[in-house]
């Protein structure tokens, strides 16, 4: 079964050769190495001038991860668009005549999707850590702290899922609006406001990003729990995904 | 952009680059069995069969919304049909390995993605069917547009689209070729080009099916017929078979002018029909030539012409179209259909005579 693998080198080529997913992909370094740094920076200067704003939570290791929270909404973006660019034009059509198998096509999208997001994240969480702890200076931590590298691996899973989650719900909707108007604004803000109420809190962590952020906090106690539930959701949404492109149609 | 003529003047290359496949063996026959499709009401497709066989281009004619396309993406694996099966050498596309190594397919709805250069919108199609790298670039110089293989496809003309989509047909070499208006957007020299590929490709055996909307061109590339309307197969047919059974056929015959209107008046009492066209030229149903010949001798009119005609193959379409549109709605728009259709035409423009479509028609078939 070499037609497989096949399948996934020609769309290797395809993610290269758009401008949207590279420049998506490239963003989500630029934007993650960026806040890692400016975050260390702001926290040395409140460590130094042992000013209040900072949260009371405050710890090097965790302050190392921040980059990657907001650079992730790029990782997302990178998700629809991989899927979306084959609806956009009449590109589907030329897809199914190479690969006439449904599930074939499919899988070959998902795993180069996921391909190419461990290999932005791996190095933008590593160098982003490793960023934040040079610009806080006296104050940084090491890497091998204890409860880090685990969490930096828990980050690795975390984006790549996140952003699957992203293409599956893309596939299932055929468009870019509908899942990036669901869940930029529910990574960005949504998820967080339920958990400030009292009466949604509990529910908020059922959500993939909530839950999946346990899995990138250094030492949480619920990592296995984040895992699960991110991993549900994920599934959930490229099951979903799979289902309509196997009934595409036209 | 000044693009339009890039792939002109880079020069297609004419006709197959490589000699023909060693072994001359047939290619596969695309085995269309009671296929149909419908679209909430509308039927776009109603049992279909037929069959399209190697050795000779197969023209694919219809009126706009006859059911082309959706036939052409059926056999393809792309639309699911409702009722029937459609097999390529004996295979549903959807279960052929490597399907673009056996069939080279253009379809009017399927464009590539914009912002691909069109070398590496080749290059993912030869890496997802296992075609070396090297087809890629001879591809590209057998449409013309080497010269443009690292440009984005979105500043593209028309024509260079439709090249770019027949060099993604030919990529894997395929011995079947399914192309959906293939000419569309190509200029004069394109469709020359293309007229020379396609027959040379039959010629070496290949499977080869076209649509068009242009008659002139399908008549001069064809040398078999699938003629279908509102979904249903109207004729199977060689061409000129199709031009026979369908066609007007009738004599050709110019006499000089002060003695032709009493030349037709003698035709008409010998049981011919006579259409006058100017400069003396009458156009003769129901007699033979030779009919025609010998009461020209005996009336003492000298013939300057005389010669036999069928109708052009747009004429002739028309024309089944119509009959199969009376039988269809059983005579409820009378012979309209026929005649009206004819007169619409856009000029003759046909393979052989009746250049004009329409003066002639109406007295033909009385």
């Amino acid at each position: 079964m070499s037609e497989t693998p096949a399948a996934v080198r020609a769309e290797i080529i395809k993610l290269r050769g758009i401008r949207g997913t590279r420049f998506s992909l490239l963003l989500f370094a630029l934007v993650s190495l960026a806040i890692a740094v400016l975050g260390g920076w702001s926290a040395r200067g409140a460590l130094d001038s042992d000013s209040p704003a900072l949260r009371s939570d405050f710890t090097p290791y965790q302050a190392g991860l921040d980059g990657v929270l907001y650079g992730q909404l790029a990782l997302i973006v990178f998700g629809v668009l991989v899927v979306t660019s084959e609806y956009a034009s009449g590109m589907m059509s030329l897809s199914l005549l190479a690969v006439p198998r449904r599930g074939r096509l499919y899988a070959a999208k998902m795993t180069v999707a996921a391909l190419a997001a461990v290999a932005a994240a791996v190095p933008v969480v590593v160098l982003g850590y490793l960023a934040t702890q040079a610009a806080l200076g006296p104050h940084g931590a090491s890497i091998g702290a204890d409860g880090v590298p685990r969490a930096l691996a828990g980050a690795v899973v975390y984006l790549v899922l996140m952003c699957l989650f992203a293409a599956g719900l893309a596939a299932a909707a055929r468009s870019a609006v509908v899942p990036l108007a669901v869940l930029l604004p529910m990574v960005l803000a949504g998820t967080h406001i339920l958990s400030l109420i009292g009466a949604t809190e509990e529910l908020s962590r059922y959500f993939p990003d909530q839950a999946g952020r346990e899995l990138l906090t250094v030492g949480s106690p619920h990592t296995g729990f984040g895992l699960a539930v991110l991993l549900a959701w994920t599934a959930a949404a490229l099951g979903w995904g799979w289902i309509r492109h196997h009934r595409w149609d036209n | 952009m000044g693009s339009a003529g890039g792939g002109g003047t880079a020069g297609p290359d004419p006709g197959p680059m490589r000699p023909a496949p060693a072994a001359a063996r047939l290619g596969p026959v695309i085995d269309v069995q009671n296929l149909s499709k419908r679209y909430g009401q509308a039927t776009a497709v109603d049992g279909l069969t037929f069959t399209v066989r190697p050795g000779t281009v197969t023209g694919f004619l219809g009126p706009n919304g006859a059911g082309k396309s959706t036939t052409m993406r059926m056999m393809l694996g792309l639309t699911r049909p409702d009722t029937g099966t459609a097999r390529i050498g004996g295979r549903a596309y959807r279960e052929l390995a490597r399907p673009l190594r056996q069939v080279g397919a253009l379809l009017e709805t399927s464009a590539p993605h914009r912002g691909l250069t069109a070398r590496d919108h080749l290059l993912w199609l030869a890496r997802s069917n296992g075609i070396g790298r090297s087809r890629v670039r001879e591809v590209l110089e057998t449409v013309g547009l080497a010269a443009a293989a690292r440009r984005r496809i979105g500043g593209f003309s028309l024509g260079m689209g439709q090249r770019l989509g027949l060099a993604a047909a030919l990529l894997g070499d395929p011995a079947v070729l399914v192309l959906d208006e293939p000419v569309n957007g190509l200029d004069t020299e394109g469709i020359r080009w293309l007229r020379d590929l396609l027959r040379a490709r039959a010629a070496e055996g290949r499977t080869v099916l076209i649509s068009s909307h242009l008659m002139a061109e399908m008549s001069m590339v064809a040398g078999h017929l699938i003629v279908i309307n509102r979904g249903r197969l109207l004729a199977d047919t060689g061409m000129a078979e199709f031009l026979r059974l369908h066609g007007r056929s009738f004599v050709r015959v110019r006499t000089p002018e002060p003695g032709a209107a009493r030349f037709g008046g003698e035709l008409e009492r010998h049981g011919g029909s006579v259409t006058r066209a100017p400069g003396g030229v009458l156009e003769v149903a129901g007699l033979a030539a030779g009919d025609i010949s010998r009461i020209a001798a005996a009336g003492g009119f000298p013939l300057e012409e005389l010669s036999n005609r069928t109708g052009s193959l747009e004429e002739t379409f028309l024309q089944a179209i119509g009959e199969g549109d009376t039988g269809a709605d059983g005579g409820g728009d009378g012979g309209g259909g026929g005649a009206a259709g004819r007169g619409q035409g856009p000029g003759g423009g046909g393979s052989s005579g009746g250049g004009t479509a329409g003066t002639g028609g109406r007295n033909t078939h009385v």
